[in-house]
């Protein structure tokens, strides 16, 4: 504590001692012109996001929840965490240690330049200042500590997602470099890193320079940091005037670099301090499970031009730290196509800060016409649209709340308005109109493989039914889906569940119809299945489609369908649990789980599905990439209706090995029949069929509940 | 200038489906309707022609024969970037062939005086490829069938065009204008027409007319001015086969019985 014979008031900070009055105006002259300079940067980056579309389903009735959240998510840098724990943790550092760095120099500010002139309140010594001495230190030594692993990483480490290479450009285009931010961001780490240094060096000077005076001198432990190189200084051989002038110089190079960051951070990456904030209040945490709802009647249902896009995305572009944790996951990016989710962000942040101003603020009217997509520099390529799976990797994992699924469907509603897309898609999207399913089979034919069940399900338009099943199209039309289908007919049927079908009054639920960016296409589909729908009675509506479970649960309420819809795992376990089904022998396999983009990360459906495998006796071994971080099957956004263009690796073949690594695999479960579908071609195509099968969920299930010996596994020939 | 492009509804059949009463057509309610597939290739070559010119300099006309069902195809070929539609009722055309269709085409073009004429090779459905040849024949312009690559610039005396003949030559010909093409498919990749704009295609008009209204005479419409008749529509009788299913010695058996069938 302090030492006694020293008045408490006597130990405090000295600020401006020895300063000539010039020194002080100079310094408020600088201090006030970094504030301005600041203030003006914050009203340009708010000129900008105003010239984006407003209100997009933001709730202010739910502010407070909210901002709670956002508090909670920056305080436990939950996000950031993930995937990447020790990058994490030390930006937690640098924010804990720049945070509180930041409130010590604020209370600095209060004392001297309000509270005291105004009403004489003086706090800033005593025990209280020994203690903020000793918080400083410590926050500083996060600080340095947090902003030298972040410079190990850059530099050594080096892990891919940091990589800036992006997908999307060959090196020949003029806007592939992306060196401007490479020396941004090793700019933004030394300044950082010198402010840090300067503050523990002028603090060891002052205690040399001011050792006479015990105040001072007796209490310099309480900054261990500052003691040390205080002890270092008296080593060398420095008096207490030269530590004064070293001090002096220290002060101002300290104060400067600190006043030119602050007017810095609107204009450079520092700007996600308040960006990424920002972003994770305002976004719709819904973004991958509920598409935006089109007006078809508007001029434009997509993004054409930068004033179509939403102000929340631009906010979004400019919170974004690249990262790279899109970019990691994106199961496009891994294949080789040419779309990096990051890229995506970064691409609008440019054509923002290009067309509207990032340091002058441009003229509106014209920046908002500046076109999005097309061949030029800083546009978005259709190729690259066309990549995405709309499977939701990266909007899910990025930790300031970037929601690229959004983006880009609405980018590609402006793709398929115009008429711009793969003629395999065309010809898809033509054969749904016409027929009302992918397959561009007649609409008579989708009950056919009802046929050979020995039973005959309920038509639920003509007698009411309990569970309503919505079969979908892959299910009702895929041969080997159609197998799915009836062992889960059969499930239901044996547990005496009441449950219809809607015959040839089915039609697509439109889940991938509107991913692709068809939403005109989609409404009428979910229109005319609301519609038919609503003349049936039913309780519930159970499907073993996660693209229609998804759609129907979470897209069909805006168009005024409102069910209470599952997954058919969902509803398994439900009659597992109630002894509806129950298993009658334990299967004897070792298999692994693929999580479909539709039921597990857009809808958090990961428990039900290993419940039942766990019931079933299988073991389960995960793979690296499970649950959120699921790989896609290659399947999502429509891509199962084009064909990967010849030479390219598969997305499902990255699964498929991935699977092949587990050691006596016999099976890879999906829970989904578009996985089924690709996954079943990446097995083969990667070699891997003789060596585990893909099967159903359901269809183990029905293995599992029937007692005698099991036909599915040994029987490879029987399947394919 | 204009450029008139017709256009079919064409019918796609069901697996199983029943033919009319009178046997001479399929039942509709066994089929699906949409824009002849080669049609789409005609209006994309038009709409490409009108885009590359300077604007407003070129009109797309699209004409259909048919019921006011047949409206489906022409808002699509709007939504497609069509400029205008024109449908002449086919009430009174019912016994009306290829070069009767013709007829009402030709008038049509008399009338609107295009440049260019530019229809599908053939329809989907019935595949005659003979009503673009016919209707320059009653025009007597100039003409071209099966076109595989068209250059034209509004206003130009000829048109570049050529063909694919066998062997994999190429036949390189200059038109006179105005002229009927007929177009083959691949020429271009048609366009998708969105859900949204073919519901926007629905408020720009639909100009209904009858074949008098074209300015057709009496003796020229339907089955007066047909050239054939059809008679009948049928399945043939086909060769069975049967893949046999089973044991060995049930094959064998299943064999041996079918030989004694057709030994009779
Ligand atoms: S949704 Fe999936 S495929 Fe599309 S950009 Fe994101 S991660 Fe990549
Ligand atoms: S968008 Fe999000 S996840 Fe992707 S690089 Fe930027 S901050 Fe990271």
């Amino acid at each position: 504590m302090i030492p006694s014979g020293i008045d408490p008031s006597k130990v405090t900070r000295i600020l401006f001692q020895d300063f000539s009055p010039w020194m002080l105006a100079i310094f408020y002259v600088y201090a006030i012109g970094c504030m301005a300079a600041f203030a003006w940067g914050v009203y340009a980056q708010v000129h900008k996001y105003r010239a984006g579309r407003r209100g997009t389903r933001l709730a202010w009735g739910d502010i407070g929840r909210r901002l709670l959240d956002t508090a909670k998510t920056i305080a436990s840098h939950r996000t950031l965490r993930r995937r990447d724990t020790t990058a994490g943790r030390l930006h937690a550092f640098i924010f804990y240690g720049f945070t509180l760095l930041f409130i010590g120099t604020a209370t600095i500010t209060l004392q001297e330049d309000i509270l005291g002139p105004l009403i004489g309140l003086e706090f800033w010594h005593g025990h209280f200042y020994l203690l903020f001495k000793l918080t400083m230190t410590l926050a500083g030594t996060g600080f340095i500590c947090g902003l030298l692993y972040m410079m190990w990483r850059r530099g050594w480490l080096k892990p891919p997602k940091l990589d800036y290479a992006r997908p999307d450009r060959t090196p020949q285009d003029a806007d592939f470099s992306r060196e401007r931010y490479r020396i941004e961001d090793w700019a933004f780490l030394w300044t950082l890193l010198l402010i840090g240094i300067t503050g523990f060096l002028l603090s060891g000077a002052r205690m040399v320079w001011l050792q006479n005076d015990p105040a001072v001198w007796d209490t310099r432990w309480w900054a261990p940091v500052g003691a040390s190189i205080a002890a270092g200084l008296k080593a060398v051989g420095f008096t207490s005037a030269g530590a004064g002038a070293l001090r002096m110089g220290l002060w101002w190079l300290h104060g400067v670099l600190a006043l030119t960051f602050i007017a810095l951070i609107p204009y450079t990456k520092a700007k996600h301090i308040f960006t990424a904030a920002a972003s994770w209040l305002l976004r719709n945490p819904e973004a991958i499970r509920h598409l935006p709802l089109g007006d078809l009647d508007a001029d434009r249902i997509g993004y054409r031009e930068l004033g179509d896009v939403a102000s929340r995305y631009l906010v979004q572009a400019d919170a974004c730290t690249k990262c790279g944790r899109c970019h990691e996951a994106c199961p496009a990016r891994a294949a080789g196509y040419p779309l990096s989710p990051r890229d995506v962000v970064l691409t609008l942040r440019e054509q923002a800060n290009t067309h509207l101003g990032e340091v002058l603020p441009k003229p509106r009217a014209a920046g908002c016409a500046a076109p999005l997509i097309g061949l030029a520099t800083g546009e978005y390529r259709p190729e690259t649209l066309w990549s995405c799976r709309q499977c939701g990797a990266c909007t899910e994992i990025c930790p300031v709340g970037v929601e690229h699924v959004p983006l880009i469907n609405m980018l590609r509603r402006t793709l398929v308005d115009e008429g711009e897309m793969d003629p395999a898609l065309q010809r898809t999207l033509g054969a749904v109109n016409k027929t009302g399913n992918c397959f561009n089979e007649s609409r008579r034919k989708r009950p056919n493989w009802t046929k050979d069940l020995p039973f005959k399900i309920k038509d639920a338009r003509k007698e009411p039914v309990d569970v309503l099943w919505f079969v979908g199209d892959y299910a009702s039309f895929d041969p080997r889906n159609q197998k799915v289908s009836r062992a889960f007919a059969r499930i239901l049927h044996s547990a005496g569940i009441d449950f219809g079908i809607l015959y040839e009054g089915e039609t697509t639920a439109g889940n991938d119809v509107r991913r692709v960016g068809e939403e005109g296409l989609f409404q009428q589909l979910a229109e005319g299945n609301i519609s038919t729908l609503g003349d049936c009675s039913f309780n519930r509506i159970v499907t073993t489609d996660p693209h229609s479970f998804n759609t129907l649960k979470n897209e069909y309420p805006d168009l005024g369908g409102t069910y209470d819809v599952s997954h058919a795992s969902a509803f398994l376990k439900e009659l597992m649990a109630d002894g509806r089904i129950t298993p009658a022998r334990k299967l004897d396999f070792t298999v692994t789980y693929h999580d479909p983009c539709h039921l597990g990360r857009l809808n958090k459906g990961y428990d039900a599905p290993r419940e039942l495998l766990a019931a079933t006796g299988v073991k389960l071994v995960e793979m690296g990439k499970s649950r959120d971080n699921s790989f896609c099957c290659g399947g999502g956004g429509g891509r199962v209706w084009v064909p990967d263009p010849p030479g390219t690796t598969k997305v499902g073949e990255i699964r498929a090995r991935e699977a092949a690594e587990i050691h006596g695999l016999d099976a890879l479960v999906v829970n989904c029949p578009k996985c089924m579908t690709m996954l079943e071609d990446a097995v083969k195509t990667t070699g891997n069929e003789r060596n585990f099968r893909v099967l159903e969920l359901t269809e183990l299930l029905a293995e599992a509940l029937e007692p005698e010996e099991p036909a599915v596994l040994p029987a490879h020939a029987e399947v394919g | 200038m204009k450029i008139l492009v017709p256009v079919k509804r064409v019918a796609s059949l069901d697996d199983e489906f029943e033919l009319n009463d009178d046997g001479r057509d399929v039942d509709p309610d066994f089929c699906e309707f949409d824009l002849n597939e080669f049609d789409e290739y005609a209006l994309e070559a038009a709409v490409q022609i009108k885009e590359a010119a300077p604007e407003g300099s070129v009109e797309v006309v699209v004409l259909t024969i048919g019921p006011d069902d047949a409206d489906d195809v022409l808002r699509k070929a709007l939504a497609k970037g069509a400029d205008r539609a024109i449908r002449v009722d086919d009430a009174g055309l019912e016994e009306a062939d290829r070069v009767a269709i013709a007829r009402v085409i030709a008038k049509v073009a008399e009338n609107e005086e295009p440049g260019l004429v530019l229809c599908g090779a053939q329809s989907a459905d019935q595949g005659n490829a003979q009503t673009g040849m016919s209707v320059a024949a009653l025009l007597g312009w100039a003409r071209t069938a099966v076109v595989s690559k068209l250059d034209f610039t509004p206003g130009a005396a000829t048109a570049q065009v050529e063909r694919e003949l066998e062997g994999g030559l190429v036949e390189r010909i200059e038109v006179e204008t105005p002229a009927v093409l007929t177009i083959q498919l691949g020429i271009n990749t048609p366009r998708y027409a969105s859900l949204r704009s073919i519901k926007q295609a629905n408020a720009k008009p639909i100009e209904c007319l009858t074949p008098h209204d074209v300015g057709l005479a009496d003796a020229e419409i339907g089955g007066a001015g047909a050239l054939s008749r059809v008679r009948r529509v049928f399945v043939p009788e086909r060769g069975r086969g049967e893949i046999i299913a089973g044991t060995p010695s049930q094959q064998v058996a299943r064999l041996l019985e079918i030989i004694s069938e057709v030994n009779g």
